[in-house]
């Protein structure tokens, strides 16, 4: 961070009145959605769409949120996400380490240019794989299974595999060595020392492969077919589409249940969670 | 020591993979040894409770089958997604308006034979109705509850605009002329109440022709007559309601106060629209959410020169088996059951809706919760109700004709006229359509053979 | 080869087997599957009949196909490029050295929490012409009533708009990069008397366009898949004007099971991507500063 050098104290003062103000205002700004979900999830039907709109509920309806947990099923959607999340947490996390430890650590012939290969298939869409994906799973019978959203977590991602190769190709060779001399098995070697060794990263990976299942949408939609089996962010939107069935504030008490866990989850998480962030976006 | 790395990572893999060929648990028994079928409904609300009703009283009735039943929203998208997977529902309830695509692209399952052999038989039912269940003469599904539209109108609207609340208007040109009268402007210019919008709730844009004496397809299927001349001036009528208002204004009203229509904020329930074309359910939702309005329902009138008759559009809830049901015997079972006079009945009161059948039992009528039901039912004979038009292209042709009515709404007339709109969406779909019947030429009696031996 | 090599061959090609099972299955047969596919006549429910390339010639002529494309980039263009500024401008002030940072990051980063379909649906509800928040708030400064959703012409825009709210993960990222230019730079500038605005045009700027440059292919290819948020919160309309490439491709597959039209589309799709993805490479070469050494 830099210090403020070389200015009056007088512009200065009136220059961090100007900046904190711009942010008081563009963080009200930002808040001003959550408010309005907030609100309007605690209203009537009839407060809820006058306009111009209003801000105090009156009465309070805590009511929308019964109802709505009782609509879309919120519990059961809340398990099969949980279900589709976790399956993928450990799948993804568990996989993509011990790949990455074969691409970081073992120099095999042809090895780099099928990192580069590898590296290169993060550039190919969902919407390109979909259809043929879709064929596939079909004649594997998984079609209206959970089996499309969870095993290919089991066979690790191009993205996580990279991430964490840059975290292990910093391990010291000497380590291994060392330990190899005292009789240790690869495996052992990799579950024992090398594991706990990256655990930040490996919580990152967790962290925004729990998140992208618990928000995914387009998956979901194509593979699971019985409403029964639905994850949060698909009965959601059939919650939504039932033909002007469904009053504006349920809507509301039903995404504001759906967004507080993941609120929740970043203040829990927070630091690795920007941590993650800042890591992403900064190496191409 | 030996490390035994490469050889436990090889067995995982082995394992992993082939434990995922391990066929699905099915799931087909309840615990006391009964079939399980999968039932799949559109419906919510109250409709939804009339039919797990029936369902319940089949459960009861006998101790094989067991229908577990699945309110599913967007069953169609749904039901094509299953199907096509393998993995679909042994029953779904279903919209008469997708059958015919969905029965050629063969995601459904004909039911001649099996009501040959159980003696039901299509005259047993309303013409009309059990026409939109069939398909190249083989039916796809039977009618769970039928429906009519009709307009629906507030007579305390009437009343205030001077008009006679029990004399509905008769012809579209009475009927705009209501429609002006009863519409309002506020202070600050704009409208506060109208007449009619006909793009709320926009449920049947695409039909407005059928109030004028027009057809979207030929008799023989192989032209799509959205162009026609008769269609041109209800695609013309329809824009009416924007370039004769002021257009800005009537746009913003419609955005503002479309949807929400299961609530008092629904746009005739909050008496902000004096006139609606709905559907025999609409009693219900009045009831339900019109805070005691007084109103009335009659057959939506037609332009002058249409004769034989009143207008409407018939529409069937039906059931359907998919293919690739693995049960397909029970899921006949049930249909079979809801079929039945008693129970048919019993359905169409709970939804609040007419029979299909034929026959009517004694009281039905009075029993029935909506006082315009006959009206309803007249409307289902009537030789001017029109169902969807029979082609496997409808799906795409309705939502491009969805398009052309967008466009249509929001573009002034100098831009874009009704013909050219409606030229488009025939240039677009007649090629698709062209190519589906050439393929039918190639394989279509193939495909009759095979429906007739499934 | 030695035994050394060997060995490493063998525990290597042990540990990314994983990953060989999971790119031949999920990856390469799917890609080759969908090539063959996209030369034929596919509908899923009957084996695939062979087309040559008539998927193609019919793209070239399907004039939703046009739209589609047309919309997506109109997007991007607009959506990019104003998102870009947001978090830029968002980060940069972030970085001045205030207090509460913490919180005033997590402000602006929280709504990119929010699931895409609930991000929709409450937007939905936002935009609403009559009541809607985004018309109530223009309606203070003289502007509208604009029906966002409900005309054409506004659609895009609104979706624009509600893109805007979500630029927390861009922000941290810059305001990381903003952090890791050295400050040795800034000291040097202000010996020689350079101004704020100076600072931020000759060094903050350059030593973070690597960064900035990243994300913007990243948001390239993220805008080419847009499929959630327009699918939930206009389904494509009005008069198909928020109708995406993705959402155009889906329909196609799912909607109306032409599954080899929607494979062509796909491989258009991922020709666009690797386009995209080499020229921005070639650019950087040209413009892009690579800080540090």
């Amino acid at each position: 961070m830099i210090p403020p050098l070389g200015e009056s104290p007088a512009v200065t003062l009136s220059k961090r009145f100007l900046l904190y103000l711009t942010l008081g205002l563009l963080s009200i700004l930002f808040m001003l959605p959550f408010v309005w979900m907030i609100k309007t999830s605690l209203m009537t039907a009839q407060q809820a769409t006058t306009a111009p709109p209003e801000w105090i509920p009156h009465p309070f309806r805590f009511d929308n949120y019964v109802v709505a947990t009782k609509a879309i099923p919120f519990w059961l959607y809340t398990r099969n996400t949980l279900y589709v999340a976790i399956m993928n947490v450990i799948g993804m996390t568990l996989a993509s380490a011990f790949i990455a430890w074969g691409f970081a650590h073992y120099r095999f012939p042809g090895r780099d240019k099928f990192f580069a290969i590898t590296l290169a298939t993060m550039m190919v869409p969902f919407p390109v794989l979909m259809v043929s994906q879709y064929a596939i799973f079909r004649d594997l019978g998984w079609i209206g299974t959970y089996k499309p959203l969870w095993v290919p977590a089991f066979f690790g991602h191009a993205y996580n595999i990279f991430l964490l190769r840059q975290f292990l190709l910093g391990v010291p060779r000497d380590l291994t060595d060392v330990a190899r001399i005292d009789g240790c098995g690869e495996l052992r070697i990799f579950l024992q020392i090398i594991i706990p060794l990256i655990r930040p990263a490996l919580l990152v990976v967790a962290l925004f492969s729990f998140m992208y299942h618990w928000n995914d949408f387009m998956a979901p939609l194509i593979y699971l077919t019985d409403e029964k089996q639905f994850t949060l962010a698909l009965g959601l939107q059939s919650f939504q589409s039932r033909l002007g069935e469904t009053a504006i504030t349920h809507l509301m008490a039903a995404t504001t249940l759906m967004v507080a866990p993941v609120i929740a989850l970043f203040f829990l998480t927070q630091k690795t969670f920007i941590e993650g962030i800042s890591l992403t976006g900064l190496k191409g | 020591m030996k490390d035994y790395t490469p050889y436990i990572i090889v067995a995982i893999l082995i394992l992993g993979i082939s434990a995922l060929f391990i066929p699905r648990d099915l799931d087909d028994m309840t615990d006391d040894g009964r079939v399980k079928i999968r039932y799949w409904e559109k419906w919510t609300g109250f409709e939804k409770d009339a039919m797990e009703a029936i369902v319940d009283k089949y459960n009861a009735s006998q101790d094989k089958v067991y229908v577990e039943f699945i309110s599913t929203s967007q069953i169609d998208r749904k039901l094509l997604l299953a199907t096509a997977g393998g993995n679909p529902p042994d029953i779904a309830g279903f919209w008469s308006h997708a059958m015919v695509s969905y029965a050629e692209k063969g995601v459904l399952y004909p039911l001649d034979s099996l009501m040959e052999r159980d003696g039901l038989s299509r005259d047993d039912y309303v013409p009309s109705i059990i026409n939109t269940c069939v398909y190249r003469d083989f039916v796809w599904g039977l009618p769970a509850t039928p429906a009519t539209v009709a307009l629906h109108y507030n007579k305390d609207s009437f009343r205030e605009a001077g008009l006679d609340p029990e004399k509905p208007p008769t012809t579209i040109e009475e009927f705009d002329r209501y429609a002006r009268l009863m519409t309002k402007v506020g202070e600050d210019g704009n409208y506060t109440h109208m007449g009619f919008v006909p793009n709320d709730p926009g449920w049947w844009d695409q039909f407005w022709g059928v109030w004028f004496g027009a057809k979207l397809l030929s008799d023989d299927g192989k032209e799509l007559l959205c162009n026609s001349p008769e269609n041109v001036r209800a695609f013309e009528w329809y824009r009416s309601y924007v370039t004769n208002y002021d257009s800005e204004k009537v746009r913003f009203f419609s955005s503002a106060h479309r949807g929400q229509f299961a609530s008092s904020s629904n746009s005739f329930m909050s008496g902000r629209v004096a006139m609606k074309q709905q559907g025999v359910w609409m009693a219900n939702f009045i009831e339900k959410f019109g805070d005691g309005m007084d109103w009335a329902a009659a057959p939506f009138p037609s332009a002058s020169y249409v004769t034989g008759g009143p207008a409407t559009i018939v529409e069937t809830d039906m059931l359907v088996i998919p293919r690739g049901s693995r049960h397909v015997e029970e899921a006949w079972d049930f249909i079979k059951f809801v079929q039945k006079q008693e129970n048919i009945e019993e359905l169409c009161l709970l939804q609040k809706k007419f029979s299909p059948r034929k026959e009517v039992s004694e009281g039905f009528y009075e029993k029935h919760p909506n006082p315009y039901i006959r009206m309803f039912r007249a409307l289902a004979e009537s030789p001017n109700a029109q169902a969807v038009p029979k082609t496997p292209v409808w799906i795409e042709y309705r939502d491009e004709l969805g398009v052309a009515q967008e466009r249509l709404w929001v573009t002034p007339p100098d831009k874009l006229s009704v013909k050219d709109a409606l030229d488009r969406v025939k240039e677009r779909m007649q090629p698709k359509l062209d190519l589906m019947n050439e393929r039918w030429e190639a394989i279509g009696q193939q495909r009759l053979e095979e429906w007739s031996n499934l | 080869m030695t035994g050394e090599e060997k060995r490493a061959l063998k525990y290597g090609m042990a540990f990314i087997s994983p990953w060989i099972v999971g790119f031949a299955s999920f990856l390469l047969l799917p890609m080759v599957l969908s090539l063959y596919y996209s030369f034929c006549d596919y509908s899923v429910l009957n084996p695939p009949a062979f087309l040559g390339g008539q998927n193609y010639q019919e793209l070239v002529h399907d004039e939703v196909f046009w739209v589609s494309l047309y919309n997506t980039f109109y997007f991007a263009l607009f959506a990019l490029p104003l998102g870009t500024l947001t978090a830029l401008f968002l980060a940069l002030l972030l970085n001045s050295n205030i207090r509460f940072l913490g919180f005033f990051r997590t402000v602006f980063f929280l709504p990119s929490l929010v699931p895409l379909v609930a991000l929709a649906i409450l937007w939905q509800d936002i935009l609403h012409t009559e009541y809607g928040i985004v018309n109530e708030l223009l309606g203070v400064i003289g502007l509208g009533p604009f029906d966002w959703l409900g005309d054409p012409a506004l659609a895009k825009p609104g979706l624009v708009l509600t893109t805007m709210w979500i630029v927390g993960n861009p922000v941290v990222i810059y305001l990381a990069g903003l952090q890791d230019v050295p400050r040795a730079l800034y000291e040097a500038a202000r010996i020689d008397g350079a101004t704020k605005m100076q600072e931020t045009a000759y060094i903050t700027l350059p030593m973070i366009s690597p960064v900035i440059y990243f994300n913007l292919i990243m948001g390239c290819i993220g805008v080419l898949q847009i499929f959630a948020l327009p699918y939930v919160m206009t389904g494509g309309g009005p008069a198909r004007s928020t109708l995406f490439y993705s959402m155009y491709l889906f329909d196609q597959a799912f909607a109306y099971l032409n599954m080899g039209y929607a494979c062509a589309m796909a491989w258009i799709l991922f020709g666009m991507i690797a386009v995209l993805t080499y020229s921005a490479h070639l650019l950087t070469n040209r413009f892009v500063v690579y800080g540090g050494s």
